[in-house]
Parts: structure tokens; C-alpha cells; sequence
């Protein structure tokens, strides 16, 4: 492995670690002006995490070695996702082929399986109560999930999400096909789920509503500070996987050279930038749900992708 | 894929999405937009087909579909929920949304299979044959799920749209005067289920009684 290759993918992992508080503290402060409220600063998580660092970590009596490694575990999970997907550069990088879109996505599930096991290891009702409802949405999310892969798999006749990138990025008829753009809108969906954004909601302290916060509790000090930082990384990551894969695939440079590295890194800023105001425009104009409507929401995504693959076969391979 | 086939099959994307958001809707009032804007889309497609083969009769139908089914019959029904609009609801429906959407999806399978072993042997294997069919089976599971009269009057609408949709798949071209005769045929039928729709409203439905007088 050559240096460019090295710094290439300290870009990549760098890029998603370092800028995912910073896609989170714009998405806060946009939205605060949609409130009508001047917001915390965009720099608001990097203080947060700062302070999450330099206070005291109490671990629950009774709880095993589980609750402790939990937050690092997701945190490696997720580092390793940074570095498999097309989030900064559209080939491969050096490590690129450990996993696939199905990895990524076990990747995912391994972060948020200790995240939930945390939860229950801190023998607390209250984040065994959020772990518990967490549990009982996802079991609604993760079949959509492996079927938006199916749809994926079936247009490009892969599973690499560098090849669905490069297919879409250059075949305007695939990405206009139906299938196509049912997967993008179920994926679209699951992102808002995965991520807590309205209609759904499942960030902040709200009891009624309370899914991803719920499981914390327990957690304090420098393990919150890395489940809280999990988060907006796991944010970012899907922002970046919509974006690079399915809505957006085009204007990365392909030179694999560190200064065509570090321009992705400004072009991906620039895309999430133009999500971040549009589900930001999306929350001002949406209103939460109620809790056990939200099968719904993850039922009609789900009925999105299977119709994707239903378009594929009755339209013939479109 | 050529523009022809990729407008067709964007436009048989949005009718099978347009039967989907049918299924999953509880409330009266956005069926009727949805039923109109599934017309539509059949309208545009009809449309684009005598756009395409330069035939004045498909573009009169498609004319026909515009002002009579997503024009003329929404207004109809809207006229028969204008007092309570927005209240206006199948309300054995209301809380299963998740059910109706994933049956939908799966009535649509079933379709698909039925299709591929009766008619898809004696049709052309042109992509998006079996549209039509799939759109005839939600417009059934509609008629068999749903209660309220203006419901399943959307459910027909659906039908019917689901055998223009064939018509002009299929045989390209049916004669005008039949396809005339059959859009009347519907607003017929429409302000029918209205009549019958306003007399249930004021003198109750038949088979209410008996329970009525049981439990009085």
C-alpha cells in the first residue's frame, strides 16, 4: 500500500469522524431558524463532546464488561464503515474490499446490536424500555433495508456500493428507472427512521416518542460522549450513502490523488449541506407521529422496496 | 431503454403507486385526489401512446379520461362529502394502514402470478403487460375490504381504469364510439352509487333494521 493510498483513506475515515458533528450542529441550528430561534452554534457538538470527554464516567452497579465496551465497539463498527463505502472517493479504496452493501449493513446492525445490549446491561428499566422499543421498530426497518440491497443488487447486478455509484453516476436511464427511484424513496424513508428526523422523531427526550435517547441513560461521561458522537457519525454515514449512492452519485472526482481526495471531501460537504435544508424544510412542514404509527411509516417503506423489485421484473429489468 | 418504453414505464410506475397510496388511505377525501390523479396518469399515458403511434382517436380518449375521470367524477363524489370533508373517513380502516400497504404489495405478487400463467401466454412479452392486471386486482381487493359507498366506487373507478389501461395496451386503438359508450357508462354508474349512497344517508340501510330492532 503506497502513502497516497494511506492518506486517501485517512481522508475518507477522517472526513466522516471529524465533519459528522458538524453536519449535526448545522442541521440544529437551520433547523432553530425554522423556529423562529437564533440556535445553538454549528459547533455546538464539538463543545458537547468536549465536555461528554472531561466528566466523570459512573458505571452502574451489576453491570458487566458489556456497558462499558459497547460505545467503543459501535464507534469501530462505524469507522469501518467510513472506509468501505463511496463516501469520499467513487473507486475503492485500499480497504474498500473487506465488505459490501450487505456488510455495511451488518456493520450497522453489530454498532446498534451492543448499543441494545448496553442498554439491558445496565439493569435499568428505563434504557431496557428504550432498547425494548428501539428493538421493536427496527425488526420493521431491517427488511427494508436488505431489500432496498435486493433492488440495489438487481440494477447493477452487484452488490458493491462503488459499482451501483458508477452505474447510476453514468446511466441516466438507470437512474431514472422505477426500481431506481422506488429503493431511493424507501431508502429515503428509513434514513428519516434511522435518523430521528420528523415524521418519525425518535431523537430527544420527549418520553412519548423516546426510541434512540432512552437507551443512554445509564451511560455518562466519556461513553455517552462516544454514543452521542456514534450517532452523528451513523447520520452521517447514511447521509452520505443516500447521497453517493442513490440520489446523487455524480460530480466526484475520480483521480486517485490526495488533492482530488480532499475536494470530495468539500463536494460531499456541499451535497449533505443540500439535505440537511431539504429535510430541514421537511421538519418544518411534518408533524410527528404518534409512536405505534411509526410500523406504519416503516410499512409503507417497506411495501416501496418490495414494489421496487416487483417494477424490475414486471417492467422487464427497467 | 428508449424514451418511449422509459415514459411508459414511469407513467405505469406512478398508476401502481397511485393504487398503493389508494390502499393506504383511510380518509375519503385524498382517495378522491388520488383516484383523480391515477386517472390522470392513465390520461397521460393514453396520451403519450397517440403521441407516439400519431393516432387522433387515442388522443380524443385520453381527452375523454381528463374531463371525465379526473375532472367530472372527482367533483361528484367531492359534492357528496362537502359537509364534513375533512372528517370524511373508511373508518374500518383507520388504524391499518401497515396491513392495507403490505396487502396491496402482496395482492400485487398474486397477481403477477396469476397473470403469468393464464393471459401472459397469449399476449406480446412486451414490458409492462401486466400492469393492468395488477391494477384490476387492487381495485378488487378494494371492493372486498372497504365499506363505505363512495369507497367502493373509487374501487370501480379503479377497475375501470385498470381495463382502459389494457384497451389502449393491448389493442392499441379501440373504435371511439365504444370507448364513449363506456366512460358514460361509468359516470352512469357513478351518479347511480350517489343515489343510493344519498337514500342510505336519509332513509338508513336496509339491513340496519333488524339489528336495530334487536337492540332496541
Amino acid at each position: 500500500m503506497d502513502a497516497t493510498s494511506v492518506a486517501i483513506v485517512v481522508v475518507q475515515a477522517g472526513a466522516v469522524i471529524l465533519l459528522a458533528p458538524l453536519v449535526a450542529g448545522i442541521a440544529a441550528r437551520w433547523k432553530a431558524w425554522t423556529e423562529s430561534r437564533r440556535g445553538p452554534s454549528i459547533l455546538q457538538p464539538y463543545r458537547d463532546l468536549a465536555k461528554y470527554l472531561r466528566k466523570e464516567t459512573v458505571v452502574p452497579r451489576g453491570a458487566s464488561w458489556v456497558f462499558t465496551v459497547a460505545p467503543f465497539v459501535a464507534f469501530a463498527a462505524y469507522a469501518t464503515i467510513s472506509v468501505i463505502l463511496p463516501i469520499i472517493t467513487p473507486y475503492p479504496v485500499q480497504v474498500a474490499p473487506i465488505a459490501d452493501f450487505l456488510g455495511g449493513g451488518l456493520l450497522f446492525g453489530l454498532a446498534t446490536a451492543f448499543a441494545l445490549l448496553a442498554a439491558i446491561d445496565s439493569s435499568s428499566n428505563y434504557p431496557a424500555l428504550g432498547a425494548s422499543r428501539s428493538v421493536s421498530f427496527a425488526a420493521f426497518a431491517e427488511p427494508t433495508l436488505i431489500v432496498v440491497f435486493f433492488g440495489v443488487a438487481l440494477i447493477t447486478g452487484t452488490n458493491n456500493p462503488y459499482t451501483t455509484n458508477n452505474v447510476l453516476a453514468s446511466s441516466f436511464a438507470s437512474y431514472v428507472s422505477p426500481t431506481h427511484l422506488l429503493v431511493m424513496a424507501a431508502f429515503f424513508l428509513l434514513l428519516l427512521f434511522e435518523t430521528g428526523k420528523l415524521p418519525v422523531e425518535s431523537a430527544g427526550l420527549s418520553e412519548l416518542g423516546m426510541l434512540d435517547d432512552g437507551r443512554t441513560f445509564e451511560h455518562s461521561g466519556r461513553l455517552l460522549g462516544l454514543f452521542r458522537w456514534n450517532g452523528w457519525t451513523k447520520q452521517f454515514l447514511l447521509f452520505a450513502v443516500f447521497l453517493n449512492v442513490f440520489a446523487l452519485p455524480w460530480g466526484m472526482w475520480s483521480a486517485p490523488t490526495f488533492p482530488a481526495a480532499l475536494a470530495n471531501v468539500a463536494i460531499l460537504l456541499g451535497k449533505m449541506l443540500a439535505l440537511v435544508a431539504v429535510l430541514v424544510v421537511l421538519e418544518a412542514m411534518l408533524a410527528k407521529i404518534r409512536l405505534f404509527k411509526v410500523r406504519d411509516f416503516l410499512a409503507l417503506s417497506f411495501s416501496l422496496a418490495v414494489l421496487a423489485i416487483f417494477a424490475f421484473t414486471v417492467l422487464g429489468g427497467a | 431503454m428508449d424514451t418511449t418504453r422509459t415514459v411508459e414505464a414511469l407513467l405505469g410506475l406512478g398508476i401502481l403507486l397511485s393504487a398503493l397510496y389508494l390502499q393506504s388511505e383511510s380518509f375519503i377525501d385524498p382517495m378522491v385526489s388520488g383516484i383523480a390523479v391515477q386517472s390522470l396518469l392513465v390520461a397521460g399515458l393514453i396520451g403519450w401512446l397517440a403521441y407516439a403511434n400519431g393516432s387522433l382517436e387515442l388522443a380524443v380518449v385520453a381527452l375523454l379520461v381528463l374531463g371525465v375521470r379526473t375532472a367530472l367524477i372527482p367533483i361528484l363524489l367531492r359534492r357528496q362529502i362537502r359537509a364534513f370533508r375533512w372528517r370524511a373517513r373508511e373508518l374500518r380502516a383507520a388504524q391499518r394502514v401497515a396491513g392495507h400497504a403490505l396487502a396491496a404489495v402482496a395482492i400485487a405478487i398474486v397477481a403477477w402470478f396469476v397473470f403469468q400463467e393464464t393471459l401472459a401466454p397469449f399476449l406480446p412479452p412486451t414490458p409492462g403487460v401486466a400492469l393492468p392486471f395488477v391494477l384490476l386486482a387492487e381495485g378488487l381487493l378494494m371492493l372486498a375490504t372497504r365499506t363505505n359507498t363512495l369507497v367502493q366506487v373509487i374501487g370501480y373507478l379503479e377497475e375501470e381504469n385498470a381495463i382502459v389501461y389494457a384497451g389502449v395496451l393491448f389493442v392499441v386503438a379501440f373504435p371511439l364510439l365504444i370507448e364513449t359508450v363506456v366512460f358514460l357508462d361509468v359516470l352512469g354508474v357513478v351518479l347511480v352509487s350517489i343515489i343510493l349512497s344519498i337514500q342510505r344517508n336519509v332513509f338508513g340501510a336496509p339491513e340496519e333494521e333488524p339489528l336495530e330492532e334487536l337492540t332496541g
